[in-house]
């Protein structure tokens, strides 16, 4: 088998693969010892498979990382002292572990673990991303811009958790999947938007988590089972942004505004996916945040051009989705929509309404937008000023480069 | 002969991603040797557990004997035109010089018949 087919992500996907099937098969109690199995078998992979792969990696792996932590388990037997064999029962169940169904439930089962309401949410996306999404700790800091250490101690703090409260690695059942569904939407959610606004310019970071929230939300989707229609308006949402994700940079990786894509860039294969998810979405059930977000990133997929976006839908979707989880972030994307739709005055008395600093770091975008009303209102000075408060709020580069470009043609224009 | 020294991957706690990245890398760096002339012989990959048995009482001993930045990991055997196109083959093309290991080059003797 030729080097180059190996899958992308290949090791990274089995890592939570194999961590969940042998928590399956061994115990939650054994994560972390699973987790060192897993390392160690990949590390023996790289070094085996260096000249040449075997014909089929994945089941390679599947051998070796059940067998390493069998000798591992030996090992802390051994030391214990205590007489354990792995044989009988337990060596059949851990063989059925292993059946395609199995795995596929074993992962769930881990990301239902992951997101159990005892543990606080930076928790279970720390644990989340190590256990199912196969992220190191480093890189997990790297992503959510925080120190290494801090991760270490939410992984530590959701494993102590795990095992003092004995949680069980279940996939729910009844009304409490559809609570627990609930946290693992947002979990998903979450991790999706820290990698779409990574406020870094690692783009590498940045699709990394985009792709692992699709993966998460399709393996949820994949297991047939009866689940609630926001999944499926979750998955189309994350599809229609993605798809526009393409667009959104130039080559220098500097942002290009909405206005201004090439639209041609944009990727009609996942536009339709998210189409295909939308219509399950719809299809009974109550209507979440989720479907709304869902719709207006539909909105701005099926404008062939800027110009042709139909800003009063959009405005609709806004609005309905402020009954729903009203907040000053949306107040601003209000504002923007009337602005976009040439309504300047209750975009001002909008702005007027919202303070900057209540929108914490995402309060530059005020700013930002305050400059775009002035601007087309011919006030340069004051947009003039208003961007460079911008400038100074954003620590996303690519975002401060835009700005300082529109400055720049600003001041031409003085 | 090329031997590899430094700590293991695991040691260095590589991400299952950046470990199959290093991958990709030595396997570019083998498939694209011939082209410059060197040809791998052979080569094994090694447990990094080391048992030395020494003096004259022949005492039985097991590590860790060095730091495990100058642990053995592998070797390649392989033939060259000379030992100069070694030297510039590892020094240009070895993958991990950015993880902190080193490679070390010995000639390995041939005797006439």
């Amino acid at each position: 088998m030729p080097h180059e087919q190996l899958v992308d992500h290949l090791f990274r996907h089995q890592y939570g693969k194999m961590v969940s099937i042998l928590t399956r098969a061994f115990g939650l109690q054994h994560v972390h010892t699973i987790e060192d199995a897993v390392q160690d078998t990949f590390a023996k992979a790289v070094l085996l498979w260096r000249d040449q792969l075997p014909d089929n990696p994945e089941g390679w792996l599947v051998r070796a990382c059940k067998n390493r932590m069998i000798d591992l388990l030996r090992q802390i037997q051994a030391s214990d002292n205590r007489l354990y064999k792995i044989s009988g029962p337990t060596s059949i169940a851990i063989d059925a572990a292993f059946s395609p169904d199995e795995v596929a439930d074993s992962q769930l089962a881990m990301i239902f673990t992951a997101c159990h309401p005892s543990l606080a949410m930076e928790d279970q996306v720390a644990f989340a991303l190590k256990t199912i999404s196969g992220f190191s700790e480093k890189e997990i800091a790297a992503a959510l811009l925080t120190k290494r250490e801090t991760i270490k101690k939410r992984l530590q703090r959701a494993r102590t958790r795990i095992s003092r409260e004995d949680i069980a690695l279940i996939i729910p059942t009844g009304n409490e999947l559809s609570t627990r569904l609930d946290i693992v939407l947002k979990v998903i959610y979450y991790i999706y938007n820290e990698g779409y606004h990574s406020t870094q310019t690692a783009s590498l970071v940045r699709d990394d988590l985009c792709g692992e929230a699709l993966r998460l939300c399709k393996m949820i989707i994949d297991t047939n089972r009866q689940i609630d229609p926001a999944t499926y308006a979750l998955m189309a949402l994350m599809c229609f942004h993605t798809a526009r994700l393409a667009g959104r940079f130039a080559t220098d990786g500097s942002v290009i505004s909405l206005a201004d894509q090439d639209r041609s860039l944009w990727d009609d294969r996942l536009i339709r996916m998210g189409h295909h998810y939308m219509s399950t979405a719809v299809d009974g059930g109550e209507l979440t945040s989720y479907h709304y977000q869902a719709a207006i990133s539909a909105e701005h997929c099926k404008a062939a051009t800027y110009q042709e976006t139909r800003w009063p839908t959009i405005l609709h979707y806004y609005q309905k989705l402020a009954t729903l989880q009203p907040s000053d972030l949306l107040q601003l994307n209000i504002a923007i929509v009337h602005l976009e739709a040439g309504n300047h005055d209750i975009c001002k008395s909008l702005l007027d309404n919202i303070s900057p600093t209540a929108l914490g770091n995402r309060g530059y975008l005020w700013h930002a937008t305050k400059a775009k009303y002035y601007a087309k209102t011919g006030n340069q000075n004051a947009a003039n000023q208003e961007l460079q408060i911008a400038i100074t709020g954003t620590t996303n580069l690519s975002e401060q480069e835009y700005f300082i470009k529109k400055l720049a043609s600003l001041q031409a224009h003085l | 002969m090329m031997i590899f020294v430094g700590p293991t991957y695991t040691e260095m706690g590589l991400s299952p991603e950046e470990m199959q990245q290093r991958m990709g890398k030595w396997h570019l760096w083998s498939q694209s040797m011939e082209e410059r002339g060197v040809a791998i012989k052979g080569g094994e990959a090694l447990h990094d557990q080391v048992t030395r048995i020494s003096g004259p009482d022949r005492v039985i001993g097991d590590g860790p004997f060095v730091e495990s930045k100058e642990l053995i990991g592998g070797y390649y055997i392989m033939s060259a035109p000379d030992r100069e196109t070694v030297i510039k083959e590892a020094k240009d093309h070895f993958p991990d010089y950015d993880l902190g290991s080193s490679v070390e080059i010995r000639e390995v003797m041939v005797f006439d018949q």
